[in-house]
């Protein structure tokens, strides 16, 4: 049997190796980060109790995986893993991991879970990789100070209350004259990129670096350098982070109207109301005044006449609008804020303003500025262009006819003239407008144009 | 005795023991033989087995560790499918859910990964110590052409599995793998049709992919090494010199006494061991070939296991059908033949490779003389074996070169400088 013997030292060690193999297996996976913070939870959560019941109840929290499932937005959020205080007010104050998420009332986390605003990546359990501060994961952690980019994913007002940071990067987008250039909701020319999915593709230091010295990130970049204040680039980042393109699903659609007076009145001039309705006396005469109607109905009557006018106003002439739930909350919130507030201010946005007036409005809606400068003066850099390697002054078209100014808008200039003739093609050009601007607008900006003349 | 021994002898003699096994732990020769004979798992061993096929420097066990891998990878991939759905919804989120909830659900996906990368390199090992040795000379030509197709199906297998987890790495793989078959000529894009179920990569690529990887072609390899193993025991055993009398003095096989018997098992033909062969050559497969083969299986498992505990397997972003890497690259495997490509489409991905694999399946027709047999780099195949290792140091050098020295637009980088890297 001794020839048996000499295998036996083999069996031995290479059973050993797998042996420690296997332990050592088991054990790196059995270690997980998260258990670590849950015992520490659970550690709380038993000091904080008052009552032996409580304190028993404490100690029976299991360790185990915590994930909230989202399956219309394909999203699986472990952050609560860890996260495990964010619900409990209690924990207000106490350090990440532990803490308490203020002002989720209107975002609750079984329906919203937290990568939707956060980002970062939601079925990961170790730190590092859910706050996508790995490799290959394209959507890290949005940073803190960002974080209001993600309410522009499901809120296009410019009035989410919460939001001034967005609020003032759309205002810049419009004011700096973006989609001049740029394509954003289908709306723009196509001299620079499209920004519909921006947010997804580019990160903050990107966006800003970019802003500052464009040709620093994008080599051969003909955009013109953003000069606005710190704080600005800012805002202006972080509404384009919010221009992600990213599907959203019903639920969330439904929830993109905020009940507030502003946005109320916003649908109520866009659904034509004033056709019938009349506010301050102005507005159709068929159907009743809306001033102060408040106090003759209340809140919940408005509300189901916004849904079925005939089942509470029999014989009603008024007919149904299939306004969505959030819109008849936005327009009840608008009418009840007729009889707290002034109607004037009111009244001032449905003032007619002078062509001028309109004329710059459409200068700023079609992002002219972005190249013309806010007052038409000129002096963006285009290198190689024959003007002094800059856009040209508007003030001499100021002076032409109408026909050679609405011709130069609506078929556009491609081809710039060089200045060195050898050199490379200006990268900023005069897109054609035929067809995106309308008639009335068109002439609204040439008596704007005027205007810069004269000054 | 060895306490060890006591206690293994007395399970196996007690009466589950001789139940299960039949006879308790063999004594005499004729035990040993009968251990072999009597059992399922054992028979396919002859009961009695030549001093030469023992030598661990004639094979290196790579045929068997090709073996083992198969048997590692059947289990872990059996494990993996409770975890993965094909389809391009789920299949990436799934292997996040691998990666952070499932227990050893890393270690899983890192064994199957490593050995199914392992495998393709023993196979191919396994096939050049074939050759040099010149095992596949008559009688056993027609094992070779097994052997063959089994190391294509085993390519095959790792490049269908090589989609499954759905990120730009197994993507943009696919998609270059795929052209590559669609440069043949006349039926190229069929066949690429065919495979894809479509002409891009997309949801019926993965699912073909799928079941081509977890039935059809396991199902075929398996069948395969089953003849391959079968034509082993009909062809006399692993293939040995004529006279291996002087090879064998370092062969240790303990002083297992010789009795000259045979067991019923090598009645086979004229090629057998038990024709024309000295039975002092011979020595018990029990338990000298058996004890070999499952330190073997544990020393190829410890190997998959250490590798899978230090490296992870790659997972990449999402994949994007719109963002292609730059290079993007086929699994290193075929990565020579990538690189064949770049400098010509039709020569380098068809004439070249289809030349390859014709000279592979004629080879025993061609070279048939019994020169050499079972002899290391016989000197008497000088030309054969230069011809060979022209070819595979050919493949290594191209595949290195791809894997290594390629870099944005396959343009040549070397590998220590560092790269520019192109983000977003």
């Amino acid at each position: 049997m001794d020839s048996l013997q000499k295998y036996y030292p083999w069996f031995g060690f290479l059973g050993l190796v797998i042996g420690v193999l296997i332990i050592v297996g088991y054990f790196k996976d059995e270690f997980r980060e998260w258990k670590q913070w849950q015992h520490e939870y659970i550690e709380q959560e038993i000091s904080r109790a008052t009552t032996p019941e409580l304190k028993e109840l404490a100690q029976t929290i299991p360790l185990e995986i915590r994930q909230i499932v989202l399956p219309e937005s394909r999203r699986v959020d472990r952050c609560t893993t860890c996260h495990i205080a964010v619900e409990d007010p209690g924990y207000a104050g106490y350090k990440q991991p532990l803490a308490y998420h203020p002002n989720h009332d209107q975002h609750p986390f079984e329906k919203f879970g937290c990568t939707i605003c956060h980002l970062g990546q939601g079925r990961a359990t170790d730190r590092d990789a859910a706050h996508g501060r790995v490799k290959h994961w394209e959507q890290p952690m949005l940073p803190k100070n960002y974080i209001e980019a993600s309410c522009a994913k499901c809120h296009t007002a410019t009035d989410i209350p919460g939001a001034p940071m967005l609020a003032r990067g759309r205002e810049l987008f419009e004011e700096q004259g973006c989609i001049g250039c740029h394509k954003l909701d289908g709306f723009g020319s196509s001299i620079g990129p499209e920004l519909d999915k921006i947010g997804a593709k580019r990160s903050p230091q990107w966006l800003a670096q970019h802003f500052k010295i464009p040709r620093e990130v994008v080599p051969g970049s003909g955009m013109p350098p953003v000069k606005l204040k710190e704080l600005d680039i800012e805002a202006l980042t972080l509404f384009l982070l919010g221009q992600t393109g990213e599907p959203l699903s019903e639920y969330f659609l439904s929830m993109k109207i905020l009940p507030a007076p502003e946005v109320g009145q916003r649908i109520f001039v866009q659904r034509g109301c004033l056709g019938c309705h009349s506010i301050g006396g102005t507005g159709g005469k068929v159907g009743p005044a809306l001033d102060g109607v408040t106090k003759r109905r209340s809140t919940d009557w408005i509300v189901q006449h916004f849904r079925e006018p005939a089942a509470v106003s029999p014989g009603t002439v008024m007919p149904r609008y299939d306004f969505t739930e959030s819109e008849i909350r936005a327009l009840t919130a608008f009418l009840v804020s007729l009889s707290e507030t002034d109607v004037i201010g009111f009244l001032k946005v449905l003032q007619p303003a002078t062509p001028e007036e309109r004329g710059k409005s459409v200068y700023r809606k079609y992002g002219c500025a972005g190249c013309h400068g806010p007052t038409g003066k000129g002096g963006v850099p285009n290198p190689n262009a024959k003007t002094n390697q800059q856009v040209p002054p508007l003030m001499a078209e100021g002076d032409m006819a109408d026909i050679f100014i609405e011709s130069y808008i609506t078929e556009g200039v491609q081809e710039i003239a060089k200045m060195n003739s050898n050199g490379p093609q200006p990268p900023l050009y005069m897109p054609a407008w035929e067809g995106k601007i309308s008639e009335g607008e068109l002439a609204d900006l040439v008596s704007y144009l005027h205007t810069l003349a004269s000054e | 005795m060895n306490p060890f021994f006591a206690i293994w002898k007395k399970l196996a003699g007690s009466r589950v023991g001789r139940s299960i096994f039949r006879v308790g732990l063999p004594e005499s020769s004729l035990g040993r033989a009968q251990a072999m004979v009597s059992s399922f798992l054992l028979h396919v061993h002859p009961a009695k087995v030549h001093r030469h096929s023992l030598k661990f420097s004639y094979t290196f066990g790579l045929g068997l560790i090709s073996i083992y891998l198969f048997l590692i990878l059947f289990v872990t991939g059996v494990l993996l499918m409770f975890f993965y759905v094909p389809s391009t919804d789920r299949a990436y989120s799934d292997m996040k859910d691998l990666e952070f909830v499932v227990s050893t659900g890393v270690l899983l996906r890192n064994m199957h990964r490593w050995a199914a990368h392992l495998m393709v390199l023993a196979v191919f090992l396994h096939m050049c110590r074939v050759f040099y040795t010149a095992a596949y000379k008559p009688p056993r030509e027609f094992n070779w052409i097994v052997g063959v197709c089994l190391f294509v199906l085993t390519l095959v297998l790792s490049f269908t599995g090589y989609l499954l987890p759905w990120d730009q790495l197994a993507f943009w793989a696919i998609t270059v793998g795929t052209n590559i078959a669609g440069y043949a000529p006349v039926i190229g894009e069929k066949i690429k049709f065919v495979l894809l179920g479509g002409n891009t990569v997309g949801d019926s690529a993965l699912l073909r992919f799928y079941v081509l990887h977890v039935i059809v072609l396991p199902g075929a390899a398996l069948f395969l090494i089953a003849i391959h193993i079968w034509r082993i025991r009909k062809d006399g055993g692993l293939s040995r010199p004529d006279e291996p009398d002087n090879v064998l003095q370092q062969i240790e096989t303990g002083s297992m006494p010789t009795n000259k018997s045979y067991g019923l098992m090598e009645l086979a033909k004229g090629t057998s061991p038990a024709v024309g062969i000295n039975p002092e050559d011979q020595v018990s497969a029990w338990p000298h070939l058996i004890f070999r083969e499952i330190l073997l299986f544990m020393a190829t498992l410890a190997v998959v296991l250490f590798i899978s505990l230090i490296w992870n397997a790659p997972l990449e972003e999402l994949a994007n059908a719109v963002h292609p890497p730059n290079p993007a690259k086929a699994p290193w495997y075929f990565l020579g033949l990538q690189e064949l490509v770049a400098f010509s489409a039709f020569w380098g991905g068809v004439v070249v490779p289809a030349l390859l694999l014709v000279a592979l399946i004629t080879l025993p027709y061609l070279d048939f003389k019994r020169r050499g047999v079972g002899v290391w780099f016989s000197r008497e195949r000088k030309v054969a074996i230069t011809i060979f290792t022209i070819c595979v140091v050919a493949a290594v050098i191209l595949t290195v070169i791809g894997t290594y020295f390629r870099g944005p637009n396959w343009d040549w980088v070397w590998p220590w400088k560092e790269q520019i890297v192109i983000t977003h």
